[in-house]
């Protein structure tokens, strides 16, 4: 059977990229950042119009670092301000994604390429961009298992971490840097609107199944692999974007979890 | 009154002068404290008498504006000294989403079995089994942490914090979670891991009543520390008027016990 290179390129990131959500999302969804996720990929919707303004051929770049320049100010505004996270993220969500349309609005030719980052496309995926995955695979996830037991200790009590030892600060802002490139790479993929489903729904899915988090760690790379993975291959004969695709592919297997829950108890109970 | 201060026993807790401004607001107005090694305190005081600012200096949470914290006789909260001592906060931050267990909590606290991710069950079971055993949460271990009681979670949290054999153990409103009948219960079991362990034990509580039976001395804090003493003399009435009423001076204190360390 013959592989189109687009499609090869596209499975690739995704099994790249499906894993590594999965894992970092289990922090993410413990410690309630979802919205933090759905600023940083807004966000990269400013990056990628500043990309094409710049005449950049490939807008991978500038989109992660304004990414980084939105979650850096996040966490500025927090230590700095009174405000609340809620309005801060609401705040620079809806600034950036105001500055990435006035900007294409102004550039003549680019409004064709806001579907796609919008709800992501595996033609735009190119071997770069499935090069740049396998990369950020390989050092995020090395790194979120070398600091797993500080992460986990932070997840459950900051002051605790800082007295046995973690660095809590920077902890705090290795952990937003690793969070933000993951998403702002995975948004070929799924787009920037639906980019969080892909960080939120597998730990989801693996908590109503795991006992420990060992499992629901597991559990949700697995999710992640397959949701992402199985939603690419679904969106080229269905001919839709990739984006719904894998999140509806998520959301499928996340009512499967709800079922197996279930099922569980019933056993429990029965047993 | 000397030669009572150079007998004393060393101090695993020293704190001198220290001025803490909130927002603008003076919470500490220069605490003056000492409290020898191996005994068993309570520090007390009303809601906003400045016990957790107090706390967060010992644990190196809060900078101060001036004055010192002189901790297990070498220095101020440091990455060196902290290893030495134990923190029970009042309750964890854990969402119900975070599968976390009490085995894999226990875990990543202790060097020995920071590898829990790939090892079996059974050998951080047989690393973790003395800690856990003192504490009786065996039990526990296949529990998620997020889903205990709080009586449950202060066991969990007492046997974590003991899993590196601290010096010095500091409990933040222990029992603020825990339930009427399970309060005594758990003050026997701190006071039987001071007693079995020697270590001392700092509760910043302003649970008046156990304090009362389990501390062998107390200080009052309101801003400053307004007494200290032995339990049944700082529990009487003018000195709980002037740490939970509404003035503030230093109490005169009447009962026999050293000026050295505070100074008033």
């Amino acid at each position: 059977m013959d592989i189109e290179p687009f499609m090869l390129r596209a499975v690739l990131t995704a099994l790249f990229l499906g894993p590594l959500c999965g894992f970092i999302g289990v922090f993410v969804t413990a410690r309630r950042m979802s919205f933090f996720s759905d600023t940083v990929a807004h966000a990269a919707l400013a990056g990628v119009a500043l990309g094409f303004w710049l005449g950049l051929p490939d807008p991978t770049v500038p989109m992660i670092l304004f990414s980084l320049v939105i979650a850096g100010l996040i966490l500025w505004l927090k230590e700095r301000t009174a405000l609340l996270n809620d309005t801060i993220m609401a705040l620079l969500l809806s600034g950036s994604v105001a500055l990435g349309m006035v900007i294409l609005s102004l550039l003549k030719g680019y409004r064709g390429e806001l579907d796609r980052y919008l709800f992501g496309d595996i033609l735009s995926v190119g071997w770069g961009d499935a090069a740049l995955a396998l990369v950020v695979l390989i050092t995020v996830g090395s790194v979120l298992f070398w600091k797993l037991n500080a992460l986990a200790l932070l997840t459950a009590h900051s002051d605790l971490a800082h007295v046995s030892g973690v660095p809590v600060r920077w902890l705090n802002y290795g952990f937003v840097a690793l969070l933000t490139v993951t998403v702002a790479l995975s948004i070929r993929l799924l787009g920037i609107i639906l980019v969080t489903s892909l960080v939120v729904i597998p730990p989801a899915a693996a908590r109503n199944l795991a006992r420990s988090l060992r499992q629901q760690i597991l559990l949700s790379l697995f999710l992640g692999l397959i949701g992402a993975s199985g939603g690419v291959i679904l969106s080229y004969p269905l001919n839709l974007p990739s984006g719904p695709c894998i999140t509806l592919t998520l959301a499928g297997l996340f009512v499967l979890s709800l079922l197996g829950s279930r099922l569980q108890r019933a056993h429990q109970n029965a047993s | 009154m000397d030669i009572a201060f150079r007998s004393q026993k060393p101090a695993a807790v020293e704190v001198q002068d220290l001025h803490v401004r909130l927002g603008g607001n003076p919470v500490l107005r220069g605490v003056n404290l000492r409290i020898e090694a191996g005994r068993m305190v309570a520090l007390i005081g009303p809601n906003g008498s400045g016990k957790t600012t107090l706390l967060r200096c010992l644990l190196g949470l809060q900078k101060p504006d001036s004055g010192s914290v002189r901790l297990l006789q070498e220095g101020p909260p440091g990455p060196g000294i902290l290893k030495r001592m134990g923190y029970v906060p009042q309750r964890l931050q854990l969402d119900p989403s975070f599968m976390l267990t009490v085995r894999e909590f226990l875990a990543i606290r202790r060097p020995l079995t920071a590898s829990w991710f790939w090892r079996p069950s059974r050998q951080i079971d047989a690393l973790l089994h003395e800690a856990v055993g003192e504490m009786d949460v065996t039990r526990l271990l296949d529990r998620p942490v997020a889903g205990l009681s709080g009586g449950q979670l202060q066991r969990v949290l007492i046997c974590s914090s003991l899993l590196n054999e601290p010096e010095l153990l500091l409990l933040d409103e222990p029992t603020a979670g825990v339930d009427t009948p399970g309060e005594a219960d758990f003050y026997e079991l701190i006071a039987e891991v001071h007693r079995r362990r020697g270590l001392t034990v700092v509760l910043v509580s302003h649970d008046l009543s156990m304090v009362y039976r389990h501390a062998s001395r107390v200080y009052a804090l309101n801003g400053v520390i307004c007494c200290e003493g032995a339990p049944e003399e700082v529990m009487n009435a003018e000195s709980l008027r002037q740490a939970y009423g509404i003035h503030f001076t230093p109490y005169q204190h009447q009962h026999p016990h050293s000026h050295g360390s505070h100074g008033h």
